[in-house]
């Protein structure tokens, strides 16, 4: 008998058919993968079986008893938790207040119970073997750190299936090394990982089986060992995916269109010394906290602290200004779209002219038909999926969203283009189609500066990759010695093999 | 046709519309008659009583009966009272899309109204340059009036900037400093007797008492603050430093000189106020405005500006104070208890916030939905 059954699971939003029938099993103490583009209903299942959703027809069986939670409360208590991206905890109270917030140990009179709480907390950090003082405030700690103490939260409390969102998507590569760790151990404890994932080295890494949805629908279960990274593909967007050289790659470089000289910030980065040509994608790689985003950032203008001499178009740039940026043709794709991209209630038009008002502007009035058109073209080459440029941002995928990032910059024709984690969580179908975009544009003769995590991102897109450890420039790969294990060596600061 | 109609149902204010309409509705309903005295207009524009002979032959008062609320005195009062509110709301509305809050706006009403009238007084009938020029005096009492407004807003929105404090302090401070400056260089006196000419301006009348001039400022605030919000670029940057701040930023964004804008036009918006005030009631004292603050963020609120900002329209907040002037008027008509006035328009103010709420989560979830 399975241990979690799936069957016939069916969930309609206003408009949309989020989950069709969908049915498969999962086995007790394994890890089972859960995959699929945005907007495949992997999701939504997840949430259904964490009662964050109820299922508009079907069943969920557990150890062959027919389950309904109908609130992640009444999950709980089935011991199914889940592992959100998204704050789950209180930022500003202690790790100990957050781990026992339900249920707060007290004396007489209402007085919080202190080494009570503590040894409490201790004993559910224990369970994970996180290595965390229980008074330490949430908000201090790192995505990797503050994950740990919600799967501490999840097993401390009896969990018996952990459902996982995109656990890895903001964690670095030490840490992403220890989650899996810790999921080898749980698996062991005979605990059932439910793992939601865009990233295929992880899941074959890592999981037992691999279920695949697609618009809603199931398309396959199957042993990871019996399929391919390929296949895994191939059922996810129901076509081949071609892999190909980027077509700037043999084009001419330009003149040089970004110089930095001697960069430094205190306390971020220092000695950092870059060129960008036109028609070039370069790459900075590094791990979380090796001063990527921050490098790209003080370029941009939003540090106020830098130093150092910056050239763009051969002239030079007033350092700390967003203005002199912007005048100097630079434009920033933020990494986190939500919180620096986008403004979320504003429309798929508005978003898109946002940073290219100055030039739909007369007289102080924006200019309607011009803005639209704006807004048309770029939804068109970018394929935006939308049913109207009038949509609210909000309500649109992943991919959709980073496609209207983008699209905020090329509206201002940008001479160099800083892009900071280009397809951070966007499906496998929309990160191609940004790609492409990248490939397009250098091609055009724009210099593109692409910092990522993923590293075959930059290897499959870059004419030279640069890497920062800690803060400085450690090294600079022509592509005939890209691979992944050169760059990580570099990034960790391991000695060459 | 039909399409007409959805249309209509999906314009933004509709629901504020539809408020409007059943109060309306209720009001004429639930009112009863009164019976009035009959006026009629004499040549030089005098009113004076229509006279007639009862059964007895003796001379009696004609009088006519009226719908106490549906009548053109009641609804000529309620666009003057309407009108006040509804400029300091639209400048209220800038201010909340764009994240802020502003409870200055009724002491810089106060401040702005006792400087004007003092410049006013000096070229009015006491005054130490009488009848100079009524008509100089009369620009530069205005122009003292909008300028010291204006200055006042300024000062709040430079606080709030250079200081990084929430707007919430700044303002509460700035409120009572405003207010005091007021009473100090009043003394805390009335201040009146301006020139004759500008009360007879702002008091013009047309039809059945109908205060002209409030009734078309108001109508003019309200297509300029349209304009503002909907087809500037400067309007679209306040929205999108009310959706996020950070990410208005990353756009290259000027968020400082936005936010000093905003307080600047919500100051304004106030100073605007006070001049009608000057010419309609022809005096001014520090005390004046007291409490304005509350109503004008009530009327915001209730018109649809979101207090986390990027949502409201100026249309919206116009509507907003009709709707709570309507309801303050509705209690004297119905007979109601004037002591229970405020209680009434607090909790109008809660269901407006919780229906609007509900129906963000609604529409939330509707999104979310289809993210998925």
């Amino acid at each position: 008998m399975p241990f979690l059954k799936f069957t016939s699971i069916t969930k309609r939003f206003p408009g949309v058919l989020a989950l069709d029938g969908v049915s498969f099993s999962v086995e007790r103490g394994t890890c089972h993968a859960l995959i699929g583009e945005n907007g495949a209903g992997k999701s939504t299942l997840g949430k259904i079986l964490a009662g964050v959703y109820s299922a508009d027809s079907g069943q969920l069986f557990l150890d062959g008893q027919p389950i309904a939670p109908s609130s992640p409360l009444a999950a709980r208590e089935l011991g199914i938790a889940m592992v959100h991206q998204e704050l789950a905890f209180c930022p500003n109270l202690s790790v100990a207040e957050n781990l026992c917030l339900g249920d707060l140990p007290r004396r007489a009179g209402g007085f919080v119970d202190r080494p009570a709480l503590r040894a409490r907390a201790r004993a559910m950090l224990a369970t994970v073997g996180a290595d965390i003082d229980p008074d330490t405030i949430i908000g201090t700690l790192s995505t990797g750190r503050e994950q740990l103490v919600q799967i501490a939260a999840a097993v401390g409390t009896g969990a018996r299936i952990i459902v996982m969102d995109e656990p890895t998507s903001s964690l670095s590569a030490a840490e992403t090394a220890d989650l899996f760790r810790l999921i080898r151990e749980l698996k062991a404890r005979g605990l059932t990982l439910i793992y939601v994932s865009h990233r295929m080295e992880e899941l074959f890494a890592l999981c037992d089986n691999i279920t695949v949805l697609r618009d809603g629908h199931h398309i396959a279960t199957e042993p990871i060992p019996s399929t391919t990274p390929a296949r895994v593909v191939t059922q996810m967007i129901g076509r081949e995916l071609r892999a190909q050289t980027p077509a700037h790659l043999t084009r001419d470089l330009g003149p040089i269109r970004l110089a930095a000289e001697n960069l430094a910030s205190p306390g971020a980065f220092t000695d950092i010394n870059l060129v960008v040509h036109a028609g070039e994608i370069v790459g900075l790689a590094g791990i979380v906290g090796a001063g990527r985003s921050a490098v790209v950032q003080a370029l941009f203008g939003l540090d106020p602290a830098v130093t150092g001499q910056v050239r763009v178009n051969d002239r030079p740039l007033a350092l700390g200004s967003i203005d002199s940026a912007l005048a100097a043709g630079l434009g920033l794709v933020p990494e986190d779209r939500k919180r620096q991209g986008l403004v979320l209630g504003l429309n798929c038009r508005e978003n898109t002219a946002l940073a290219a008002l100055p030039l739909l502007t007369r007289l102080g009035l924006v200019r309607r038909t011009a803005e639209r058109a704006l807004a048309e073209r770029y939804a068109k080459r970018l394929r935006l999926k939308t049913p109207s440029i009038e949509a609210i941002t909000a309500g649109l995928s992943g991919g959709n969203q980073q496609k209207i990032a983008l699209a905020k910059w090329l509206a201002r024709d940008c001479d160099v283009l800083l892009v900071d984690e280009p397809t951070r969580g966007v499906d496998v179908g929309a990160k191609a189609e940004i790609y492409q975009l990248l490939d397009e544009l250098a091609c055009e003769g724009k210099a593109l500066l692409v910092v990522s995590s993923e590293l075959p991102e930059l290897i499959g897109l870059c004419r030279r990759i640069l890497v920062m450890r800690e803060g400085t420039l450690v090294g600079e790969l022509p592509p005939a010695s890209f691979s992944g294990a050169a760059l990580m060596q570099l990034m960790a600061g391991l000695p060459a093999a | 046709m039909l399409a007409r109609l959805r249309a209509l149902f999906r314009f933004q204010e509709s629901g504020l519309l539809l408020v409007i309409l059943a109060l309306g509705v209720l009001l004429t309903a639930f009112a009863g008659t009164v019976r009035t005295p009959v006026f009629e207009r004499a040549a030089d524009g005098s009113r004076t009583r229509v006279f007639t002979a009862n059964a007895e032959g003796e001379r009696v008062p004609l009088l006519a009966e009226k719908n106490k609320f549906l009548n053109a005195q009641n609804l000529a009062q309620l666009a003057k009272d309407t009108s006040f509110i509804a400029v300091m709301a639209v400048g209220m509305a800038v201010v909340i899309i764009a994240g802020g809050i502003d409870l200055t706006v009724g002491s810089i009403y106060a401040l702005a109204s006792v400087v004007g009238a003092l410049v006013l007084h000096r070229y009015g009938p006491e005054g130490l340059i009488p009848s100079v020029s009524p008509a100089l005096g009369i620009v530069l009492g205005a122009g003292a009036c909008l300028g010291v407004a204006a200055l006042c807003g300024l000062a709040t929105g430079g606080l709030i900037v250079a200081l990084r404090v929430h707007p919430f302090i700044i303002t509460l401070g700035g409120m009572a400093i405003y207010r005091g400056i007021a009473f100090v260089i009043t003394k805390g006196q009335s201040v009146g007797a301006f020139p004759a000419a500008f009360r007879d301006f702002v008091r013009f009348e047309v039809g059945d008492g109908l205060s002209f001039v409030p009734l078309a400022t108001m109508i003019v605030v309200l297509i300029v603050g349209w304009i503002f919000l909907s087809r500037l670029a400067a309007g679209r940057r306040v929205y999108a430093i009310g959706g996020n701040e950070l990410a208005a930023r990353f756009s290259g964004i000027r968020v400082e000189r936005v936010k000093l804008g905003v307080y600047l036009i919500s100051g304004l918006c106030a100073g605007i106020a006070a001049l009608l005030s000057l010419g309609y009631y022809g005096a001014a004292t520090s005390g004046d405005g007291q409490g304005y603050e509350l109503n004008v963020i009530a009327a915001a609120v209730v018109g649809g500006a979101s207090l986390t900002g990027g949502r409201g329209s100026a249309l919206g907040v116009v509507l907003g104070a009709l709707i709570i002037q309507m309801i303050s008027s509705g209690i004297v008509i119905l007979g109601i208890d004037q002591n229970y006035s405020q209680i009434i328009i607090g909790s109008v103010v809660i269901a407006a916030v919780v229906l609007d709420n509900l129906n963000t989560w609604l529409a939330k979830r509707r999104l979310t939905a289809a993210a998925h």
